[in-house]
């Protein structure tokens, strides 16, 4: 603590070098920390229980699924089902100009157990929910939607149907989604979808939510056995197996995505060993006679990785928190449409990152600078001096 | 080897490489410096001054020979062992004043404090207290740049004794100065060693600042070939 004062002091020597570096470290920690939020979200989808304990269950050979209602309670009847729910999609566009940027995404379903069925909707106002218990003709729309067609909560839109059987449906919206999960879908409710389309004979997929993972499985086994002969044949997989196949899909992609990340943090560790390096060489005498008043080379290399993890730390905290406040005011509306605030609403940053932020910057400082700083641990005293007389 | 002396040198070489060429820059060099006496060190360039100061203050290490400092062999003791050594037993007075440029003077002076086990309030009193020696109390929070070339002068000898050591070593202290200055900080080095009986070695080329010396030792090609004694040291002024 005692050196603190002095790396504090040493970063303020040439400012113009320590703001154009901690200006790279935080940018970067930026794209970083959008990426790393992507990269969590797959693996939280693939591997929390929550996912491998709930079964999706669709029609095994066509797409979109449909399958026949009358399925339904022999699903939902299975032995250690504890909750579920349907969806049936509703496919339109939301404007007459039908253009495929306008189009939505809504998803007929139970409105009772909404929140309880369906990750992501964990920040779901209730009050949304009770809305839409109330309001036959009710929608809670996402985010990214209420964002791109100007909406306004209590406002009435009509989706021109693009999917069979093709009937315009007229909603109200009652609440916004939570952004992350769902980006241009709506969730309204399935008895107002049987009665406005007419459609009461098929649904698109059913959730099963089961006591744990290992019932999930059991269960999920039984289904495929008992309805492999019927017509239609049945598909059942957890959730986390619906995202793992998703993910298995884009696995180049996100494969690239890890890439560009090591990439960056490695990139980050040369702009600071650059900077670091031109600074000890720059310091080689007063290393050396912060020597000769009794430092050790431990000391020095403490001063050294110390500057470099600060410096690292302040800009990768900067970085981060400007990657969660774009997310936020992207999230809360306040930022103007875009593709950038589209990824945010897709993939809201969580306040936790600023802390990995900063935490990731000053490993990269650590591992910036102790190349350099091992090398100014070595100054020999009587070498500099000689050079400088 | 007096039973008195702080500082004893025993028949120390040192040779350095250059490329694949020895060069011997000490040759056996036996000496013995008494506590709270005042050495000049002097000789041409190249002679061997600094590379035996440098010894003596346990800033490198003799190819062959031992150096004791109040009976410790110093010259045995490792890189760090030196550093620690340092810190409390020696204060170093440069040419070019080497302070640190982006700490006040204040600052500068509190550095060596740093390593010791020492609460704020005693290292501050301690600071003040070497600062006020050197008559630079005034001056606290000035930054080197900000300073004269005597005042930064002052600031390293206030550092140099922060720590109360035993031995202060000068090298060329007066070498960046101009004749006012010198004779300010050689006044100053000298109010040192009679009031506080610190003992200073000091390396110069300026027989002037030699002449302030109570001892004086002449070195050349690697050997102490001259030991002289001013019968009576100018009196700082």
């Amino acid at each position: 603590m005692k050196f603190f004062l002095l790396i504090l002091k040493n970063l303020r020597r040439n400012k113009l070098r320590t703001t154009l570096t901690a200006l790279a470290v935080a940018v970067m920690v930026t794209i970083c920390t959008e990426m790393m939020t992507i990269l969590f979200w797959v693996h939280q989808h693939v591997h929390t229980q929550a996912c491998q304990s709930k079964l999706l269950v669709s029609e095994r050979w066509v797409a979109p699924s449909c399958i026949p209602a009358r399925y339904l309670s022999l699903l939902t009847h299975q032995e250690g089902v504890e909750d579920w729910t349907l969806w049936n999609l509703y496919t339109g566009y939301l404007d007459a100009s039908r253009q495929n940027s306008r189009k939505g995404f809504g998803l007929a379903t139970r409105p009772d157990n909404l929140i309880a069925m369906h990750i992501g909707l964990e920040k779901l106002d209730p009050a949304a929910v009770l809305a839409l218990q109330r309001e036959k003709t009710g929608a809670i729309v996402s985010a990214d939607l209420m964002e791109q067609m100007s909406w306004k909560v209590g406002q009435q839109f009509t989706v021109l149907s693009s999917s069979h059987p093709g009937k315009d449906l007229r909603f109200k919206i009652v609440g916004v989604l939570p952004p992350g999960e769902y980006v241009r879908n709506f969730f309204f409710r399935e008895d107002y979808y049987e009665e406005g389309t007419g459609n009461k004979e098929t649904i698109t997929c059913v959730w099963l939510r089961l006591r744990d993972a290992e019932t999930a499985q059991r269960v999920a086994g039984r289904i495929q056995e008992q309805f492999q002969h019927n017509q239609p044949e049945l598909k059942v997989e957890t959730e986390s197996a619906g995202v793992a196949r998703f993910v298995s899909r884009e696995q180049a992609l996100l494969s690239i995505l890890k890439w560009v990340v090591a990439i960056l943090v490695i990139d980050m560790a040369i702009v600071l060993s650059n900077s670091i390096s031109v600074a000890t060489r720059e310091r080689k005498g007063e290393m050396a006679v912060l020597k000769v008043l009794g430092f050790e080379p431990l000391a020095i290399l403490v001063l050294v990785v110390g500057e470099a993890m600060l410096i690292g730390a302040v800009s990768g905290l900067i970085g981060a928190a400007l990657a969660w406040l774009c997310s936020a005011l992207a999230v809360s509306g306040l930022l103007p449409s875009s593709s950038a605030t589209r990824i945010f609403l897709s993939f809201p940053i969580q306040v936790q990152m600023i802390f990995w932020g900063a935490l990731m910057g000053a490993f990269v400082g650590f591992a910036g600078s102790i190349v350099p700083a091992w090398n100014a641990r070595k100054v020999r005293v009587s070498d500099v001096f000689a050079k400088i007389a | 080897m007096s039973a008195k002396s702080l500082i004893v040198v025993d028949n120390v070489a040192k040779e350095y490489m250059r490329g694949s060429e020895r060069i011997s820059v000490l040759r056996g060099v036996n000496l013995a410096l008494a506590a709270a006496d005042f050495v000049a060190l002097i000789g041409p360039s190249g002679s061997g001054k600094t590379t035996l100061l440098n010894l003596i203050a346990g800033l490198d290490q003799p190819t062959s020979g031992r150096v004791f400092f109040d009976g410790l062999e110093i010259s045995k003791l490792d890189e760090t062992q030196l550093a620690r050594w340092r810190t409390n037993a020696v204060g170093f007075v440069f040419q070019f004043f080497h302070l640190i440029p982006v700490l006040t003077a204040y600052e500068n002076v509190e550095l060596p404090l740093l390593l010791l086990n020492m609460t704020a309030q005693r290292r501050r009193e301690q600071v003040l207290l070497a600062l006020d020696l050197v008559g630079l109390s005034h001056r606290l929070h000035h930054r080197p740049g900000q300073l004269s070339g005597g005042e930064q002068q002052r600031v390293g000898i206030a550092r140099a004794l922060v720590t109360d050591p035993k031995l202060i070593v000068a090298d060329e202290p007066t070498g960046d100065l101009d004749s006012a200055k010198s004779r300010e900080i050689l006044d100053l080095l000298q109010s040192l060693q009679q009031e506080l009986k610190k003992t200073i070695l000091l390396v110069t080329h300026d027989p002037t600042a030699a002449a302030r010396a109570r001892r004086v030792l002449r070195i050349d090609k690697g050997l102490l070939v001259e030991e002289r004694t001013n019968r009576c040291q100018r009196l700082a002024v």
